[in-house]
């Protein structure tokens, strides 16, 4: 029998921005879609099996069975389709179900694409209520908390505990929003210093407003498929290195922080989702092993709690690493290249797949010089929903 | 914009391509308009097996959960322990308890019209009841730079009606 672990055919973006009013949703999802067929290769969609959506936000579009809606505008019919949601972590749990099909041997190829018009479709604060809605509404919507005060919260035992400084989140801020202006489809590259990011003004403490990632409008398309559908229907697949998608992870925790008493700190289910993966690829070293990684950085402090949930470096040594540069363009484990959820953006259903397609064109090559980290040959993405609920780290590895 | 017949228009405009490079392919599709849209709803929302903790803040009693079978002590409550799956009983507290984290909030969620109501800076605390296992998510009425982790604190009942039960109860400094 022949190996079923997916490869990467091809993939396709739209540039994240804050608002693309040109577009409604379904354009969005066509924009990606025609980057992908185009990026991998293939005539049109018709030898494509399955098609998968992924979309989180129902409360930000006058429309629901968005899969039904799509895969019709794609001209899918009457392949099947499934939708997956999943808060924060849908492009990550969608590219992981695309895994368990393609693995499982239901299809053999699959295209994955995630839409979102999380921008100025609806006005910043009734958006922040509607994401609020994924948090344990009658116990900590009501009393008036906000996602940013929850992360805030586990931030400030981070401090307390492991002496953390506002400085070393503030790292991130500043080059993720650097390193996404080297990515021409980032929707807020900045060039700003740590101080900026201190004296900006106070969301929820202890993190400033240069401290929160965006809200986004934009699309992802990725085709996955078996290595040998890819060589009898892709012209491109043989002239570029082969990525595979190896392995996959997936851990929960409770959805309120009070129930993690008295392990207020990191996130548990992203720990249990890392420690899967690396076993099914084999890592035992991730700082090691790993060349490049995209990190879901939806506030700056947590890429901190991230590099320690993920093994890359001990709990509580996140703050001192991330100062260092450890994980900077030019450092040991370059991560958020395309700018992460802070510099790049993030609309909910195409952000996973956006952190996929960074990391696979890290491997092939393809990203722009100025970005570009030399002979990666294996990446990570770490997506989660809410505060580290639903936690997925998907693996991409060269094959050659 | 010429006169429009249709009342919910917000623009119309020819827009730029941006990002399609030099010869754009959806040159044709570049007239937008963009209109609001309404969704107003209510819910007839059951506290379900939840209730009793609302109906009791009513009364001035703070109540949690407690586990038959492993001890633990929720607040807020379960009616399922999640740790053994034995159905809990509900257990009284003395509505004492110390701040484990906190976040000082300057800008409002509008949830509702209690959180409406509140003057920002609101402090939000994470707060371990004496007698309790977990830690119950509230706004603590005091000068946020006297919160700190430690403080101790407690329940106190709200005198105005509230919209939301769990508005019936808030947290203050505790002097001992």
């Amino acid at each position: 029998m022949t190996d079923r672990t997916p490869m990467v055919i091809g993939v396709g973006l739209t540039p994240f921005a804050s608002n693309r009013e040109d577009c409604n949703v379904r354009d969005l999802a066509v924009e990606a879609v025609l980057d992908c067929v185009r990026d991998a290769g293939i005539e049109n969609l018709d030898a494509v099996e399955h098609g998968l959506t992924s979309y989180e936000s129902d409360h930000f579009n006058r429309q629901m069975t968005l899969g039904a809606i799509l895969h019709d505008t794609l001209g899918l019919n009457p392949t099947p389709n499934v939708r997956v949601e999943g808060g924060g972590a849908t492009g990550a749990l969608a590219l992981r179900t695309a895994w368990a099909y393609v693995k499982s041997g239901l299809c053999d190829s699959i295209l994955v694409y995630g839409c979102e018009t999380n921008g100025k479709s609806i006005a910043s604060q009734t958006a922040n209520q509607l994401f609020a809605l994924s948090a344990d509404v009658d116990w900590e919507m009501m009393v008036g908390g906000t996602y940013t005060a929850f992360y805030a919260a586990m931030m400030r035992v981070h401090m307390e505990k492991y002496g953390t400084k506002r400085e070393q989140f503030a790292h991130v801020a500043v080059r993720n929003r650097r390193n996404a202006a080297a990515n021409p489809y980032a929707q807020r590259p900045m060039e700003i210093s740590i101080d900026d990011v201190l004296n900006s003004r106070s969301i929820a403490e202890p993190y400033t407003l240069l401290d929160c990632s965006l809200l986004s409008d934009g699309a992802a398309a990725l085709l996955l498929a078996t290595e040998d559908w890819a060589r009898q229907r892709s012209s491109r697949f043989a002239e570029r290195p082969p990525v595979a998608f190896t392995a996959t992870g997936c851990g929960t925790d409770t959805m309120r922080l009070g129930d993690r008493y008295p392990h207020l700190t990191n996130f548990a289910g992203k720990r249990a989702a890392a420690q899967q993966a690396y076993r099914s690829a084999g890592i035992t070293n991730p700082l090691e092993e790993i060349d490049v990684a995209e990190l879901y950085d939806s506030y700056s402090g947590v890429e901190i709690q991230a590099v320690e949930d993920l093994g890359f470096v001990p709990e509580g040594q996140g703050g001192p690493a991330v100062a260092d540069g450890i994980f900077d363009h030019d450092g040991a484990l370059p991560v958020n290249t395309s700018g992460g959820l802070l510099g790049r953006g993030a609309p909910v259903g195409a952000t996973g797949i956006a952190q996929a397609i960074e990391v696979v064109q890290q491997l092939w090559g393809e990203v722009i010089p100025e970005r570009q980290i030399h002979n990666a040959r294996r990446g990570l993405t770490d997506t989660h929903a809410g505060i580290g609920t639903i936690c997925v780290v998907n693996i991409f590895e060269r094959q050659d | 914009m010429s006169e429009s017949r249709v009342t919910s228009l917000v623009e119309r405009k020819n827009m730029q391509a941006k990002w399609t490079g030099e010869r754009d392919p959806w040159e044709a599709f570049r007239q937008v308009e963009v209109i609001t849209l309404e969704l107003t709803q209510s819910y007839r929302h059951s506290l379900g097996k939840y209730s009793r903790f609302f109906l009791e803040l009513e009364n001035g009693r703070f109540l949690g959960t407690r586990c038959p079978t492993c001890h633990k002590v929720y607040a807020p409550p379960r009616p399922l322990c999640p740790d053994c799956l034995s159905i809990t009983a509900w257990q009284e507290l003395p509505g004492t308890g110390t701040v484990q984290t906190f976040s000082v909030m300057h800008f409002p969620s509008l949830v509702n019209d209690d959180v409406r109501r509140l003057e920002t800076p609101i402090t939000l605390a994470y707060v371990l009841l004496d007698g309790g296992s977990t830690l119950f998510p509230h706004v603590l009425k005091t000068a946020p730079e006297s919160v700190h982790i430690g403080m101790r604190v407690k329940v106190a009942y709200a005198e105005s009606p509230v919209q939301h039960p769990i508005h019936l109860m808030y947290f203050v400094p505790l002097e001992e």
